[in-house]
């Protein structure tokens, strides 16, 4: 299972699929989703993310690095401190996650349809 | 944090969806998914095993690929598996759950598609279950990955 696998669709561009698999790899962790979560609703300072986790800074700043990385976060700071550093989710940061949403609804809305008719057209 | 609902009645009962959903899955499917295998479809797919098992689908060129493991197995209520999408370049693992509900004489199927916030080690390691082979598997795969990931410029 450690083998990487070929990418299997053959229409996304290749920058599509590695801002997918990264974006998959950064929310593997549980609490980088929650990172994730609590900057969806606001901005938030490393150390009120850290607090809220209940994370070491050291620990919590190598997450907000790996998000950083991935895309899905910017980190910016006021304008009257420079010192205070603010992280946002970035505008489309959760595009390849709500395209995978709509993508996987519509397939099992299918498949169950099909389903649906093939239970149906048996006799009994 | 991310989760696909999707629901639906047909005229059969839980038991006779259940048998068929599982059964006959070969016949069922369409061969439009997401997987785009091969340009032919998705392969003939099929549960084996049982809880412990797995969903397989068996591709033109003679090969299997292995979509998921069967970790719950019902009969007329629940079955759930994991599922890999086989179109990303990382081997991502989600959770799916169907779940079959009487109405009256008919049922009612329920697809809950579930993302990476179910993955399993976090539960096991909240509530002191044993991780299994499979997910101590996982776990290692999403630690090289993330390995791979940090090291890449």
């Amino acid at each position: 299972m450690g083998r990487r696998q070929r990418p299997h669709d053959p229409h996304a561009p290749v920058s599509i699929r590695r801002s997918i698999d990264r974006t998959f790899a950064a929310l593997a962790d549980p609490y980088r989703r929650r990172t994730i979560e609590l900057l969806g609703q606001r901005p938030r300072r490393a150390g009120e993310l850290a607090e809220t986790l209940k994370l070491p800074a050291p620990a919590m700043s190598r997450h907000l690095r790996a998000l950083k990385q991935s895309g899905l976060v910017e980190e910016t700071h006021p304008d009257f401190d420079a010192r205070v550093r603010i992280y946002a989710l970035k505008d489309g940061a959760m595009a390849d996650l709500k395209r995978w949403l709509a993508d996987t609804e519509r397939m099992w809305s299918d498949q169950l349809a099909a389903f649906k008719a093939h239970v149906e057209k048996k006799p009994k | 944090m991310s989760a696909v609902i999707v629901s639906l009645r047909v005229k059969a009962t839980p038991q006779r969806a259940f048998a068929v959903f599982t059964q006959e899955i070969s016949a069922w499917w369409r061969p439009n998914g997401l997987f785009q295998l091969t340009p032919r479809g998705d392969g003939v797919l099929r549960f084996e095993g049982g809880e412990g098992g797995r969903l397989v689908t068996a591709l033109p060129s003679g090969k299997e690929f292995e979509i998921g493991r069967i970790t719950t197995w019902i009969p007329a209520e629940r079955l759930a598996f994991t599922w890999r999408q086989a179109t990303f370049a990382a081997d991502q693992i989600t959770q799916v759950e169907v779940r079959f509900e009487p109405i009256g004489d008919e049922t009612r199927v329920t697809v809950e598609h579930r993302g990476w916030d179910a993955i399993p080690q976090d539960h096991a390691a909240r509530h002191g279950f044993p991780l299994g082979v499979f997910q101590l598997r996982q776990a290692e795969h999403w630690r090289a990955l993330l390995n791979a990931m940090s090291t890449r410029v």
